[in-house]
């Protein structure tokens, strides 16, 4: 084995400071959560290093607290949001993908414009106009403005899907006899599966991961993240960490399961082409 | 009417008119078209009308009143001081992720062992909503006692405020944020890095260049493009930043977003007020972006 030279050294002095400080936050949420509160919160100078363990943090959060309804909330919301960025999504991408590319790269970059306006200068006047369309603490109305930020990037994912499909196939379907819907449908959207799963689960997760529309949009409906903030808000902070761990697991689980999916190549979209 | 050039007659040899090309759309272009419109409706409504009615909605009134009364109103609200924060931890913010994410991309284009384990965990804070993350930091960094300060009592120091001081205050987001952040940076420089060919780097060494004048005369130099990238995305949604301070800190010190927020309500007339907050936001990411691409623009 020969021995380490300096910069090696450097280096693995470097990984071992910045792993710590990554997962320095996640051990703390996770301490706090499945310690007794006297060894966390209620300790004025807490120890770092867990002296006892226990799930009655947890279950006592779960039963003194609903948490159903923020979860149904969160969850339809989250399907809805991803499954408008499919059905609207879609058609787009198979558009883009078949215009001109000067014409394709304008329209692409207005739908980009849209994903940098600020959410809080949306929703307030958009908040007065739900209340009289009856959209307001709706999951429908939500939905409907997560889409905003999701959609440019749903349809930048799919484009690339469907660029990379042979426009030979398509023209095939069309002179076997297939209209234009089932080619779409039928032919294309197959083909384009890998991408078409990207797009719906990064649409999925960021509408789980919303605040600001939330908070504004949903307040007796409210979804998790919404729920989290109420009630750090009103110092209910050993619930919190429950509801940030219930909140939490789905979205490592879906990464870790769907990774696949997930691979830069797939998210590069357009840039590809 | 009595000019002489004559008037483009539709199939005649009048001069070339450069709107008819534009406006003559054959089926090979208004078939995609159609199939893009209803997401264009959808941005129309939900985007550009609601940023253009919050404008409108600024300059309206109650009562009559002198032109920009919401304005005057928002200059005793503080205004000037959440710009001033909102200035601070964007640049403080871009900085810490940048020079983290430049660091830990670096880390990651050398061989080692525990590599995989290492890469793993760089990204991990990706998986962790803000407000979790806030709430993890605010467990870490509170006003009395706290992780950190258990940490610095522990070592003989005192106890640090970490959320009331302005300054404080601002510090604790800016490392929350980055925290959240830095894996969104670190991925994307990591894909300009391995677009950087390796012999630039053998060659740099054969003339003696050491590990900084790699860094400084070909890493950032060929980095230009992807750093913009990040700069453009992280410092839009470095001035929108919203539930990680609300969380953490509370409306004091005010953000530009978290003054709107106090403003908010969805009835009128206090919409009004509200509308004139949202718009100073608007206009800042409006000269954010003209910045860049000023600055793009001339580099070029």
């Amino acid at each position: 084995m020969k021995p380490l030279r300096p910069a090696r050294i450097t280096l693995y002095v470097a990984v071992a400071l910045l792993a710590v400080i990554i997962l320095y936050p996640i051990y703390i949420l996770f301490l706090v959560a499945f310690s007794p509160a006297h060894f966390t919160l209620d300790a004025l100078y807490p120890p770092q290093l867990p002296h006892a363990f226990t799930l009655q943090n947890l279950t006592t959060a779960l039963q003194s607290y609903n948490l159903i309804d923020p979860l149904f909330q969160s969850l339809q919301v989250a399907f809805l949001v991803a499954f408008i960025a499919l059905g609207l999504g879609i058609p787009a991408a198979y558009g883009l993908s078949r215009l001109p590319p000067g014409l394709a790269y304008g329209i692409t970059t207005v739908l980009f414009v849209a994903n940098i306006l600020p959410a809080l200068t949306i929703v307030v006047p958009i908040a007065a106009e739900f209340i009289s369309l009856g959209l307001y603490d709706t999951a429908v109305g939500l939905a409907l403005l997560q889409e905003l930020v999701v959609l440019p990037l749903a349809v930048f994912i799919l484009l690339g899907a469907f660029q990379s499909i042979p426009r030979e196939i398509e023209y095939q379907a069309r002179v076997d006899g297939a209209g234009l819907a089932r080619t779409l449908f039928g032919t294309l959207v197959p083909l384009a599966k890998a991408g078409i799963i990207a797009a719906f689960l990064l649409s999925w997760m960021f509408s789980w991961d919303e605040f600001t529309f939330a908070v504004i949009l949903v307040p007796i409906h409210p979804t998790l993240p919404v729920v989290i903030y109420d009630n750090i808000t009103r110092g209910n902070l050993l619930a919190t960490t429950a509801f940030a761990i219930v909140m939490t697991i789905p979205v490592i689980l879906l990464t870790v399961v769907l990774q696949k999916y997930l691979k830069g190549e797939e998210l590069a979209g357009g840039l590809k082409g | 009417m009595g000019s002489s050039s004559p008037a483009p007659v539709p199939g005649g040899r009048g001069p070339p008119n450069p709107f008819r090309h534009r406006l003559h759309l054959s089926r090979e272009t208004w078939v995609p078209l159609a199939f893009i419109l209803p997401s264009l409706a959808y941005i129309g409504y939900f985007a550009f009308y609601p940023s253009v009615d919050v404008v409108w909605l600024s300059f309206q009134t109650p009562h009559p009143a002198a032109f920009g009364y919401n304005y005057a109103t928002l200059v005793q609200l503080g205004v000037w001081n959440a710009i001033e924060n909102t200035v601070v931890v964007t640049v403080g913010a871009l900085t810490i992720q940048l020079v983290a994410g430049m660091a830990i991309a670096t880390i990651l284009t050398k061989e080692f062992r525990g590599k995989g384990v290492f890469s793993s965990i760089a990204i991990l804070p990706i998986g962790f909503a803000t407000v979790v993350a806030a709430f993890a930091f605010s467990l870490i960094f509170p006003a009395v006692g706290g992780y950190a300060n258990s940490a610095l009592v522990g070592f003989g120091l005192p106890p640090v405020d970490w959320i009331h001081p302005s300054a404080q205050a601002l510090v604790t987001i800016m490392l929350a944020d980055s925290w959240k952040n830095t894996p969104l940076v670190t991925i994307i420089l990591l894909a300009g890095m391995t677009t950087i060919p390796r012999s630039l780097y053998q060659a740099a060494a054969v003339d003696g260049a050491g590990p900084v004048r790699r860094l400084f005369y070909i890493t950032l130099p060929n980095l230009k493009r992807f750093i913009a990238i990040t700069l453009i995305i992280r410092g839009i949604s470095e001035f929108n930043i919203f539930a990680l301070p609300l969380v953490l800190v509370g409306s004091y010190p005010p953000l530009l977003t978290v003054l709107v927020y106090n403003l908010y309500s969805p009835t009128y007339p206090a919409i009004y007020q509200a509308s004139a907050a949202a718009s100073v936001l608007l206009a800042f990411v409006a000269v954010f972006i003209a910045i860049v691409i000023v600055m793009g623009g001339t580099r070029r």
